[in-house]
């Protein structure tokens, strides 16, 4: 029970030694990082930078070649050689939110977000259909929980998305590049959800390319290259003073955009 | 030409009896083999490097093996391994063989047509295999497999014919029969034919009308 209270001074999140190739590319090269309950830690870096890799590994959708990843007290070691039990028993504090939303298309709205629930914390669907609900209302879609996701605009598939992933009562939240697929129109809405959900004190690691949101939202930003992380710590000390030259000149690449 | 349709009258009770017996065949095989093709679409992913060389030998000899032999073997063939089937049952059993093979490969497509972000979706979500099989990954596979397996089953019906060879009165027999003793061959195939095609392209369009109504439903 100490592991999930919330006086635990242990951090949340602990990524020791991680190291992850794909055939001869080593796309991460050793990543140390560990996320305190209530922390939202930003990563950006340009693409093939590793960072959606590393996102990937907190929740072992990737296994790593090396080092040790530990959510809530529970450790994966490299390869998994970990059984399913151990992998799922891990995914039960995490909820992760995709690019492409990945939405369930043969499942209506409130399925999408009831099924993890009656299957795997073994919800009744009354139980489960009545936290959805408050949860779609939350994200400002409760009309629309009878319709099928493909009638839904990006952005509000998007944040049904984070409702499913939160109906899980997750400890922490992983968004990788969420508003990426989106209008910037649309992306607004979707941050707006994110934002709430940082003022509630959830828990998030956000993989993006949303400059103001690093700087404004996230605790600490992490700016990753070539499969490290080059420069960390406090968001605006690192969005407006960069130490390094490689970091200096990926900011001002997306500013000047 | 209304001395043919005077025969055609006459003939058309013992064809139709023919063309049911053939349906029967056909029903009953797919009854067994598309189940059957579906366990072989999951085995041959299987993790056991045994049960999927297993999976791959049945598949192969299903489907490396004309229809017409398996008819033959199980027919003529297994009686000699002291197996003795009625011309049904061997019908059905070569015939759902078939079907196991190729609806295998049929299926296994459509399982492979699921993006790979729905898994991910759905592992997560801390979804178990199995949950994750049968929520996520069946449903939608099969949605994608579901017009091939239709169009497979109206080749599986017109294949029936080919029990012609193990003494099955299906239509065919019932066509070559009536030809053998009237000597109106040419009138008594065309018929038997208008009948599979009455059955067969309206058959071939409803598939076609499914497949456009899944197209749309997928187009997220």
């Amino acid at each position: 029970m100490n592991e999930t209270s919330a006086t635990d001074i242990r951090p949340l999140v602990l990524v020791e030694g991680l190291r992850k190739s794909f055939g001869s590319h080593e796309v991460l090269k050793g990543i140390d990082l560990s996320v305190q309950r209530g922390e939202i830690v930003a990563i950006i870096g340009p693409s093939g930078s590793g960072k959606s890799t590393l996102l990937r590994c907190v929740n072992q959708l990737e296994t790593h070649t090396a080092g040790t990843v530990t959510v809530a007290g529970v450790t994966i070691g490299p390869d998994s050689a970990s059984h399913d039990r151990e992998l799922q028993k891990l995914r039960r504090n995490v909820g992760m939110v995709f690019q492409s939303f990945n939405l369930f298309p043969h499942l209506n709205v409130l399925r999408n977000v009831s099924i993890a629930q009656q299957r795997v914390l073994g919800r009744s669907q009354a139980e489960a259909d009545e936290r959805s609900m408050q949860l779609l209302t939350r994200v400002g879609l409760a009309d629309k929980a009878k319709q099928y996701p493909a009638r839904c605009s990006g952005g509000q598939q998007q944040r049904i998305a984070i409702a499913r992933a939160l109906a899980l009562d997750p400890q922490i939240m992983l968004f990788d590049e969420p508003t990426s697929a989106l209008d910037p129109e649309l992306g607004l809405e979707v941050l707006a959800v994110m934002r709430e959900l940082a003022e509630g004190g959830m828990t998030m690691i956000v993989v993006t390319h949303e400059m103001h949101f690093a700087e404004d939202v996230s605790n600490r930003v992490l700016i990753m290259a070539d499969g490290e992380i080059i420069e960390q710590g406090p968001s605006r000390e690192v969005m407006q003073k960069p130490q390094t030259e490689r970091a200096r000149q990926f900011l001002s690449a997306v500013r000047d955009r | 030409m209304s001395e043919i349709l005077g025969l055609w009258l006459e003939w058309l009770p013992r064809l139709l009896g023919g063309l049911w017996l053939g349906c029967k065949v056909a029903g009953l095989s797919l009854i067994l083999g598309i189940p059957l093709g579906l366990v072989l679409a999951l085995t041959v992913q299987a993790k056991s490097t045994v049960l999927r060389a297993a999976t791959l030998v049945v598949v192969e000899i299903g489907r490396g093996t004309p229809a017409l032999v398996l008819l033959q073997l199980a027919y003529f063939g297994l009686p000699s391994a002291g197996l003795t089937l009625s011309a049904m049952a061997a019908s059905v059993l070569a015939l759902a063989v078939c079907a196991a093979a190729y609806t295998s490969e049929i299926i296994r497509g459509g399982l492979e047509a699921v993006a790979a972000g729905q898994k991910e979706a759905a592992d997560a979500l801390g979804m178990s295999r199995l949950d994750k099989l049968r929520f996520i990954v069946l449903p939608q596979g099969l949605a994608v497999a579901l017009p091939p397996l239709l169009g497979f089953s109206i080749t599986i019906l017109q294949g029936t014919s080919l029990c012609f060879a193990i003494t099955l009165p299906e239509l065919i027999s019932q066509a070559y029969a009536i030809g053998a003793s009237t000597f109106r061959y040419l009138p008594a195939l065309v018929l038997a034919s208008l009948l599979y095609a009455a059955i067969c392209i309206p058959a071939s369009m409803l598939v076609g009308v499914l497949e456009r109504r899944l197209g749309a439903h997928h187009r997220a």
